[in-house]
This record gives C-alpha cells, sequence and structure tokens, in this order.
C-alpha cells in the first residue's frame, strides 16, 4: 500500500469529535468563546426583554395571587437554573476527575458562582413572594431548606477553590465537593413529594402543567434567556480564568503583544 | 396589602445580582490585563 492509498484509507474523525479536541486547546478555546460571547450576550438580553414585557405587561393578573404571581417570571427561572447548574458542574466536575481535561475543569469551576448567583435570586425573590402569600418571607420547610443548603455547596466549592493555592489542585478538590453535593438535587426536586411543604408542588410536567398559556410562554422564554445568560457569564469567567493561568505562555504573550499594536 | 414594593424589590435585588455576576469577570479581566501589560512594557525596558 502506498503512502497516497493509505492517507486516503485511514478513517475521518467525526466533525464533533474534531470540535470536541479543538475546545481542549486553551487559545482556540479562548478565540472561539471570544466571538460567542457577544452573540449570546445580545440574544440574551433581546429575549429577557420580550419575556419580561409578555410577563410584566401582557400576562392577565392571577386569580387567586393578583399581581406579586409576577415574580414568578424571576423566581422559577433561576430555580430551574440553580439546579441545572449544579448538575452540569458536578458532570464536568466528574469528567475532570476521570479525565483531567483542564478546560473542563475551568468550566467547572466558573460554573459555581453563576450557580450562587442563581440560587441566591431564587431565594430572595421567593422570600419576597412568600410575604404577601404566605404571610411570612421564610419558614423551615423542606424546599426552602434545600435550597438554602443548595446555596452553601455553591460557596462551599468556591470557598475549597480558592483556599488552595494550586490552581488545579484546587480545582479537583472542588470537583469532588461538588460530586458528593449532588446528592441534594433529588432532594430539592421531590422536597414537596416527600415532605408536607408550605412550597406548593411544581405546576408545570411532563404530564402536563396547570398554568394558562399567556401566563406559561413568558416563563419559558425567561427560562431559556436564563441559560443563554449561563453561556455567557460562564464563557466570560473561563476566559479570564484561563488568561490568569496561563498568562506566562507563549498563547497569552503573543495575545497581548497584538493588542498593544 | 399593594404587591407592587414585593414585586419591585425582587426585581430590583435581582437584576442587581445578575448585573453583578455578569459585570465582576469584565472589569476583572481589565485589571488583569493591565497588569499584563505593565508588566511587559517593563520586562521590555529592562531588556
Amino acid at each position: 500500500m502506498t503512502t497516497e492509498t493509505a492517507i486516503k484509507n485511514k478513517p475521518r474523525k467525526n466533525a464533533l469529535v474534531m470540535f470536541i479536541h479543538k475546545m481542549g486547546s486553551p487559545p482556540w478555546f479562548y478565540n472561539f468563546s471570544g466571538k460567542l460571547v457577544p452573540w449570546l450576550w445580545a440574544i440574551f438580553c433581546s429575549l429577557a426583554a420580550w419575556a419580561l414585557y409578555l410577563g410584566l405587561f401582557k400576562a392577565p393578573a392571577d386569580y387567586l395571587q393578583g399581581e406579586s404571581f409576577r415574580i414568578m417570571y424571576l423566581h422559577v427561572p433561576s430555580a430551574w437554573m440553580s439546579m441545572m447548574i449544579y448538575t452540569s458542574m458536578a458532570i464536568m466536575g466528574f469528567i475532570a476527575l476521570v479525565w483531567r481535561i483542564r478546560i473542563v475543569e475551568v468550566l467547572a469551576m466558573c460554573s459555581a458562582p453563576v450557580g450562587a448567583a442563581f440560587t441566591l435570586v431564587a431565594l430572595a425573590s421567593g422570600s419576597l413572594w412568600g410575604r404577601p402569600t404566605w404571610g411570612t418571607y421564610w419558614v423551615w420547610d423542606a424546599r426552602l431548606t434545600s435550597e438554602l443548603v443548595l446555596l452553601f455547596l455553591y460557596l462551599g466549592v468556591i470557598g475549597l477553590y480558592n483556599a488552595i493555592d494550586e490552581p488545579r489542585k484546587a480545582a479537583r478538590a472542588a470537583c469532588l465537593l461538588a460530586i458528593v453535593g449532588a446528592v441534594n438535587l433529588p432532594i430539592i426536586h421531590y422536597s414537596v413529594k416527600w415532605w408536607n411543604t408550605l412550597h406548593q408542588g411544581s405546576s408545570i410536567g411532563t404530564s402536563g402543567n396547570s398554568i394558562h398559556p399567556s401566563m406559561l410562554w413568558p416563563l419559558l422564554y425567561m427560562a431559556i434567556a436564563f441559560k443563554l445568560y449561563y453561556g455567557a457569564n460562564l464563557l466570560s469567567r473561563a476566559r479570564l480564568k484561563l488568561l490568569k493561568q496561563d498568562h506566562r505562555k507563549r498563547w497569552v504573550q503573543d495575545l497581548l503583544a497584538k493588542e498593544n499594536q | 396589602m399593594s404587591h407592587t414594593p414585593f414585586i419591585l424589590a425582587s426585581y430590583l435585588i435581582s437584576t442587581a445580582v445578575l448585573l453583578w455576576a455578569a459585570l465582576a469577570p469584565v472589569f476583572n479581566k481589565r485589571g488583569l490585563l493591565q497588569q499584563l501589560k505593565a508588566r511587559q512594557a517593563r520586562m521590555d525596558k529592562t531588556q
């Protein structure tokens, strides 16, 4: 077999596999995400503005809760995000621990502050929604307490990562904590079924939902907008972390030289 | 009971938290780039 035929017969790598391989390279990831971030922010802003317009001005008031139900457009998507981000952080933590991929490690660690921000929004907006509907800002019921535990887990991951000087060692320890903390996720989700809680059960599910479409669509738009926010914020943080970690490497020096010109 | 203060407060707090989370990496990056550029300039001077 000649070299030419050997090259021709060589199995070609799948485009997705090639893309994942390229994403593992910090300079390639930095450039690619730099192009993606402004688009994500732009689509997030437009979608969030549209969702809030529909939710705050077009949707009718709830027959039981009155106008206070409009807090739902922040509270529900941010509570979903708090759990989704933790799930993805734990999965990325697992991948980082098993395959030692640095970009995944960085992404897992950069997810924690964004997740903590969404958890804080879910807790604060929920508390402010609770006062007019339940008559209290806070009760130690299962859903609220497990969501508060989630915030502490996020803070624990951030704290542990920052407590160790060597970034890769720190990431490994924090990834392990993230994986262990994932046990809290089913507790949050099923808390309203397993225990008698003041917090209502879910109104949206696979078996149907009890929300009128005029109220439901803005909620779904907001949920998509928050996912874009997470994407944009995560990539911005990951780019910064890579710059910090690689500041002595050639690609960062070249980048700085290019910016100086 | 008027619900407006609760709605306004929740939107204000959420906007503040999400805005802070979004802007923190932008400000940190600006600071880091300035630091790195200053260091490179110092190194160029000494060479």
